[in-house]
């Protein structure tokens, strides 16, 4: 049984580029349903990244509904959409996008600090720093827990952004370009942690790259062209 | 939680921020220190201006003065006696100081003052002030000649002298003895500090001791011309209090003695002033009594007194004082000021950089709020340091000015502050509760306040963008 859990209605999103207005995406819609793994391929400036940004409520559609369980979420105040942000979706970025200050734990226990007022969380912190060890432990970083990401190679900092991801129990995963600074072997390492957390948890996951290989691995491919979609298939795999 | 987390972290890995702290602290620290010195020297010449003069003063235009200064002195009573709890006549004039010691001739421009010793000093620290010799040994306020005083003068030494090395030469002793009565001028006088000694190389020489007759020259009262008249006196010691004005003027005679010399005590045999000294009870308002006195005054001779607070007696000196202070205040401001816009400059670079950082808190879920008070607690923190640390370092340097400048001065090879220029030998300080947390206050208030552009800038981050910035 399946079933669409996020969906783009006629996605437009333009850019302005001094007094040019460059169009990036021309009316995309797409299905996702729980639990599915979906690639979003296409070459550079084919709009991936945006649909994964405007799915992810990172930014505003010019046109067109981003739907969650069939609600209308892209016209939130922004107050929900910082709820939406935090506890719906997980974001992992292609270069790891971790906060230099503070060590990997800290890092993974973000979420919740912007989750919660500094009462709440200092009465649950010790509940929040076992979940981000476990999380960390999980990723193969139980070693790692309190070295700053300066200190951690591409493929510990990743793990530990995937780490922060999931921190918040999130629904859904956006992953944009997860592998795209990683060397090959690290990369399918990063990958088939992500396939694992996908199985195990039920999450729904986004994955944009411009790597067939890697696209090979999700559930479908969505292919995007000069900002709709080209085709869309099941994966090999 | 992750806002002050965050603030906390950057503080300590953010080591330009150093620089906007330094900014604050020295900022905070000079004003601190600037106004408990100058707080210090006002609060300390306040004290000792109040110390010479009496808290109000009633005088007549005239220097010739007034003879019914008891029946003034009752209606003053009768209007105010319960405000007032002592009060002086006194006679002031000018005159000059002539002497002669070891041959060498002196003459001094001075203020003549005749006092009862005895009232003045219960109406003022007069009594506070007498010393007997530079030693700072303090005497009653008489104008006693004592033994000692007389043996002091050259005849006097010859004359211990002859009494040690030929204690049966009665004889000589005795001609000795009388040759030092008739040298010694039957009355005492009591001269400002300065007036009998002369400052150099730090050291106080003396140039009238104990013992030495002093001549002085002042003008005669009455109805004629003004003639000078002349009277001799016997230095008995010294008035200090460490205000050069008064100490190198002031010259302490007899009050009854000077009107009799002045030809100010008339058929009934009452003296003439032309000043009663008034002392009030603790919590008196000075103005207001002396704005009550000067009218009941009038009624009883109109045009004739003149009655004032020491502060105003003191207005010019004390306004001079309050108006360095708040232009210095509005100045080292400006230093604060200073370090708010180098506070606003650095913020907005630190926001520069950690655009990235914004982004990532924005797409994990950070409002805008939020973002923005990451900012301002990070101005406020920059505040609180720099004044907290600014704050020790002031009162340090309060609390050890003194060491301070003397080891400036050995450093630079010149008097930082020098004593002489001052009334004081020490820097006064005093440090004001209300002024420091003014200070530190005001401080914290321009950090944040220089804090909120930059903040404001970063909150309105777009996330896409701020990580787009790679």
């Amino acid at each position: 049984m399946s079933s669409v859990q996020l969906s783009a209605r006629g996605l437009w999103k333009s850019y302005r580029k001094g007094k040019s207005e460059v169009p990036v995406l021309h009316g995309i819609d797409l299905d996702v349903e729980r639990g599915e793994f979906v690639a979003i391929v296409g070459a550079s400036g084919s709009g991936k990244s945006t649909l994964l940004h405007l799915l992810g409520l990172l930014d505003a559609p010019d046109r067109g509904e981003v739907l969650l369980d069939g609600e209308r979420i892209d016209n939130v105040s922004e107050r929900r959409r910082d709820q939406f942000r935090n506890r719906t979706f997980g974001f992992i970025f292609q270069s790891y996008h971790l906060l230099p200050e503070l060590s990997a734990l800290e890092n993974v226990m973000i979420p919740h600090m912007i989750r919660f007022g500094p009462i709440a969380y200092l009465r649950r912190r010790s509940a929040i720093r076992a979940e981000a060890t476990a999380l960390l432990e999980r990723v193969g970083l139980g070693h790692r827990l309190t070295h700053r990401p300066a200190e951690l190679s591409g493929g510990e900092m990743q793990r530990t952004a995937i780490a922060r991801a999931l921190a918040g129990r999130p629904e859904i995963l956006l992953a944009d370009e997860p592998t795209g600074n990683l060397d090959s072997e690290t990369g399918h390492g990063v990958l088939d942690l992500l396939r694992d957390l996908n199985r195990e948890r039920g999450l729904t996951m986004m994955l944009v790259t411009h790597d067939l290989q890697i696209a090979q691995r999700a559930d479908r491919i969505v292919r995007l062209a000069g900002g709709r979609i080209e085709d869309w298939a099941p994966a090999m795999a | 939680m992750y806002k002050s987390l965050l603030c906390w972290r950057y503080l300590r890995t953010r080591y330009i921020a150093l620089a906007s702290i330094i900014s604050v602290m020295l900022g905070v620290a000079t004003m601190i220190v600037v106004n408990s010195v100058m707080a210090g020297f006002s609060a300390k010449m306040r004290d000792r201006l109040h110390g010479v003069l009496a808290d109000v003063v009633v005088e007549s235009y005239s220097i010739d003065g007034f003879y019914n200064h008891e029946e003034v002195t009752e209606r003053i009573l009768e209007v105010a006696g319960d405000r007032i709890a002592a009060t002086a006549p006194t006679m002031e004039t000018f005159a000059l100081a002539k002497w002669t010691v070891s041959g060498q001739p002196f003459t001094r421009q001075v203020q003549l003052i005749g006092v009862e010793p005895e009232s003045r000093a219960k109406t003022g620290d007069f009594a506070e002030f007498l010393v007997a010799d530079q030693s700072g040994e303090r005497i009653a306020p008489s104008f006693e000649i004592s033994e000692k005083v007389k043996l002091n003068r050259p005849v006097g030494r010859l004359l211990q002298e002859a009494r040690k090395n030929d204690p049966d030469d009665l004889i000589g002793a005795q001609i000795l003895q009388d040759q030092l009565e008739s040298e010694v001028p039957d009355h005492g006088a009591i001269i400002g500090f300065a007036v009998g000694h002369l400052h150099r190389d730090g050291k106080d020489y003396a140039i009238a001791p104990p013992g030495t007759r002093i001549g002085l020259v002042f003008p005669s009262a009455g109805q004629g011309k003004p003639k000078p008249e002349y009277d001799d006196y016997t230095v008995v010691g010294y008035f200090k209090s460490d205000m050069s004005e008064y100490d190198s003027q002031h010259v302490y005679i007899p009050l009854r003695r000077l009107q009799y010399m002045r030809g100010l005590i008339n058929e009934r045999g009452r003296g003439a002033v032309n000043a009663i000294q008034i002392k009030v009870k603790p919590g008196v308002d000075l103005d207001a009594l002396a704005r009550s006195l000067q009218g009941e005054l009038e009624k009883l001779q109109p045009n004739f007194f003149r009655v004032a607070t020491w502060e105003e007696k003191q207005g010019p000196l004390l306004a001079a004082v309050a108006v360095e202070q708040s232009i210095l205040n509005i100045l080292l401001f400006f230093i604060i000021a200073v370090a708010g816009f180098g506070i606003l400059g650095i913020f907005s670079m630190i926001v520069v950089e950690k655009t990235r950082d914004i982004g990532i808190l924005k797409a994990l879920g950070a409002s805008t709020a939020g973002v923005r008070g990451i900012f301002l607690g990070y101005g406020f923190s920059l505040g609180v340091v720099g004044g907290g640390v600014g704050l020790v370092g002031g009162l340090l340097f309060v609390e050890y000015i003194n060491p301070i400048e003397s080891a400036l001065s050995r450093l630079t090879g010149r008097r930082v502050f020098d004593g002489d220029i001052y009334y004081f030998n020490e820097i006064p300080t005093l440090v004001q509760l209300s002024t420091v947390s003014w200070i530190v206050g005001g401080a914290i208030a321009i950090a944040m306040a220089a804090s909120v552009w930059p903040a404001q800038r970063a909150a309105k981050l777009h996330p896409v963008q701020a990580l787009r910035n790679e």
